[in-house]
């Protein structure tokens, strides 16, 4: 069947620690393609740990200008000097949001600069994507083992900026479940989690009941994931209705780019 | 045939009954026809002879409601080597328990699993054995891939599969490498692409075998490592099933 | 100042293990200038590397440059290093050495991080007397030194002085984050020594503040003259923007 499938959690480029495969705009569009997945928003996995990550932007926008099926989503670090000059940057080259790996960068998410990030992305109508991890934190390099972020404190945060769209990507069954128990009801309408790292049997069915499967979107961490898991857990395993996989593959992602 | 060599009984989902069909249910939806359960609802780590009776007879109610799709891992806590020994036979001699299962109450080079590997040879069963390399640190008695490689060197008659391939598989694959009679098996990590590939690369197609870790683990995260691989059919079906099927004399 | 196109280090500080005395000490260095092509050396900190000096160990160390500058003047120039936390000392210090001659200029190392008050006062000074102020700045992973100032702080003291040059020497050490932390004040130039020959920076400072912020300095005897030359000899910018760094910029700073 032709479904239109939107993998909001892809990569592009260099992980240090592993060489990673598919990892060209070409090859990665063609991996993701055998299982279906037809347009894809790539990060850059080099600006995880470069320093001054907004040097990945620009080689970013540039790799994804010819394919039309990607969607580039910048890196900044608003600890550093300057990076609003970087927000507006990635507005510029036509990126759809920005991330941030706070643990990679030093900062909390409590900090006032994140509430800065928040009110300048959102004003560029930049979503935010909050990635909480990039690997097991069991098999980090020995020299550079980084923990999760947390995400205490993220509803306020919410709050705060309704104006901006936020994406938690990376985060486990517990996270996603700690901040839907925080809520004690329905999520903030604009706050999104992606689902690469949604485990357990049925896993992603049961997170979809607790937060509301519009607050749910399609990702696969590709390259450095199988991209067959996403597919598998989301169209073999689980048992969503057709509205419940419109909405998760495509529909969520969509409305979260028409909204911002 | 696609068996899962590595399930575990786990507490909610309802009754026993309930949770016995809920993952029958789903594995049923990725074509997977076999499971191999171990561990029940204590996950004791270190437990008594008497948890570990009681872990052992939630696998047998399984394995004895739908023998067409469960297979009976036995858990043994070494610590307690006589009544190990009673327990395999109680439940492998007797039936109808295919196999052997340890976790983390000791490392498998301690001596106290040389008796549980020698009856196991006799018996002809594998041991399925919980590895891991954290570099956040072990718990205490955890095994990774050295202890199994070790302990494999002793007992070359005995299969033995190495649990999740040490999570760190980069690392896990080198170390039991030379050692032939341990099989690698892909369960409870991340779905990281290359840890198929690499291992039928490293060790052979033939010392690869699939694995879940279900209901912590997704059984379709976990299927996608050999689904989704870049090896031949012929290599998938063995890594699905074919390898497991030949270990357990199916 | 001689023939235009000269080279200019803007930061060189000679070690007193460079040559027993003033005298041995300058033909050492000059010996090494000479095959580079450098035709002048802005000299700070000589035999008393210390961090935090006492009056007598500042008014040494001004001595030997002083003495060194003697010698060749036409070869070196000085900028009279002072310890911020004896500010009476400091100001008389100007007065003695820039005022009266022959130092050029102001080098603040790490003995009080330079968004402090007592700089103010010298900044102020500094500006009756145009002479540029040079300040240690590093982005130390890990932390700073007690009195260690940042490329940061460098830019929050200058936006309190807009008519005096400050160079935020090492460019902060971590130039990435340095280079964007005194982007937006126009009176903060960076110069090139101090670190290793990395690819990419004299490129990023000149995109990032224009080359006309950009200074060549080595940090010589303790920094190769070649290895920091590299800097401005191997980067990807034009002929123009490289003399304007080894020289040209120099020359407005000191109003040459």
């Amino acid at each position: 069947m032709n479904r239109t499938i939107i993998d909001c959690n892809a990569n592009l480029g260099s992980w240090p620690f592993r060489r990673t495969s598919y990892n060209t705009p070409e090859d990665l569009l063609e991996r993701i393609g055998r299982v279906g997945i037809t347009q894809a928003w790539v990060t850059s996995l080099d600006a995880v740990v470069l320093k001054n990550v907004a040097a990945a932007n620009a080689p970013l926008a540039e790799a994804v200008a010819e394919h039309d099926a990607l969607r580039a989503v910048g890196t900044v670090n608003p600890s550093w000097p300057q990076w609003e000059r970087d927000v507006a940057e990635c507005a510029e080259l036509g990126m759809i949001g920005v991330r941030v790996n706070p643990n990679y960068q030093a900062w909390l998410p409590t900090d006032p600069i994140f509430g800065e990030l928040l009110s300048a992305a959102g004003e560029l109508g930049l979503f935010v994507e909050l990635t909480v991890r990039m690997t097991d934190e069991r098999h980090h390099h020995p020299l550079m083992m980084v923990p999760p972020v947390a995400l205490g404190g993220l509803l306020d945060l919410c709050a705060r900026h309704q104006e901006t769209t936020i994406m938690v990507a990376n985060a486990n069954n517990a996270q996603v479940l700690g901040v839907a128990r925080d809520a004690a009801g329905p999520l903030p309408e604009r706050l999104y989690f992606e689902m690469s790292h949604i485990e357990s049997v049925g896993g992603v069915q049961a997170v979809a009941d607790q937060i509301g499967v519009e607050h749910l979107l399609f990702g696969t961490h590709a390259p450095y994931y199988y991209p067959e898991a996403a597919t598998l857990k989301v169209f073999d395993e689980c048992d969503f209705s057709e509205a419940e996989l419109e909405a998760l593959t495509h529909g969520n992602a969509e409305g979260l780019l028409a909204a911002r | 045939m696609v068996i899962d060599c590595h399930v575990h009984v786990q507490s909610g989902l309802g009754t026993a009954e309930d949770r016995m069909g809920y993952l029958l249910a789903y594995a049923g939806r990725l074509g997977i026809e076999r499971l191999c359960l171990s561990l029940g609802t204590s996950r004791d780590q270190r437990p008594t002879p008497e948890t570990v009776r009681a872990d052992n007879d939630m696998v047998r109610a399984a394995v004895e409601r739908y023998p067409d799709r469960y297979l009976g891992f036995c858990y043994l806590n070494p610590c307690y080597l006589r009544e190990s020994l009673d327990e395999i036979e109680r439940c492998i001699v007797d039936g109808p328990f295919v196999g052997i299962k340890l976790w983390i109450a000791l490392q498998c080079d301690q001596p106290n699993v040389d008796p549980i590997c020698e009856r196991a040879a006799e018996l002809g069963v594998p041991i399925l054995q919980h590895t891991w390399i954290k570099v956040t640190g072990n718990q205490p008695w955890e095994s990774t891939p050295w202890e199994v490689a070790t302990i494999a060197r002793r007992h070359p008659e005995v299969t033995f599969i190495c649990g999740h391939s040490g999570g760190n598989w980069e690392l896990g694959y080198r170390i039991v490498e030379e050692v032939p009679n341990v099989l690698c098996e892909v369960a409870g990590g991340d779905p990281e692409l290359g840890q198929t590939e690499t291992g039928v690369a490293m060790l052979g197609a033939e010392r690869i075998v699939y694995g879940s870790d279900a209901p912590g683990r997704s059984f379709a995260s976990q299927i996608a490592k050999v689904r989704g691989a870049d090896i031949s059919e012929t290599d998938r079906a063995l890594i699905l099933g074919g390898n497991i099927q030949r270990v357990l004399g199916l | 100042m001689s023939a235009h196109g000269s080279i200019i280090d803007c930061h060189v500080h000679p070690t007193a293990a460079r040559g027993d005395g003033p005298a041995a000490c300058a033909a050492e260095m000059l010996r090494y200038a000479d095959r580079m092509g450098i035709e002048w050396q802005g000299l700070s900190l000589g035999p008393v590397f210390i961090q935090q000096p006492t009056e007598d160990e500042i008014v040494a160390d001004n001595d030997f440059i002083a003495e060194m500058i003697e010698l060749h003047p036409d070869r070196f120039f000085g900028y009279a290093n002072l310890n911020p936390n004896l500010l009476f000392h400091s100001l008389r210090e100007i007065d003695e050495r820039i005022a009266n001659g022959p130092f050029v200029g102001i080098k603040l190392w790490v003995a009080l991080c330079c968004n402090h008050a007592n700089v103010d006062a010298i900044c102020e000074r500094a500006a009756e007397l145009r002479a540029p102020i040079l300040q240690h700045t590093f982005f130390r992973a890990g932390g700073n030194l007690a009195g260690e100032s940042s490329p940061a702080d460098v830019a929050a003291l200058a936006s309190r002085h807009p008519e005096v040059t400050f160079i935020a020497a090492h460019a902060g050490l971590n130039w990435e984050r340095g280079i964007r932390a005194v982007a937006d004040q126009p009176n903060v130039c960076v110069d090139t020594c101090g670190f290793d020959p990395e690819a990419g920076f004299t490129e990023m400072a000149v995109q990032w503040l224009g080359a006309e912020r950009v200074l060549y300095g080595s940090d010589a005897a303790g920094r190769s003259f070649a290895s920091q030359l590299a800097k401005v000899h191997g980067a990807d910018i034009s002929d123009d923007d490289k003399r304007l760094i080894l020289s040209g910029n120099m020359r407005r700073v000191l109003a040459l």
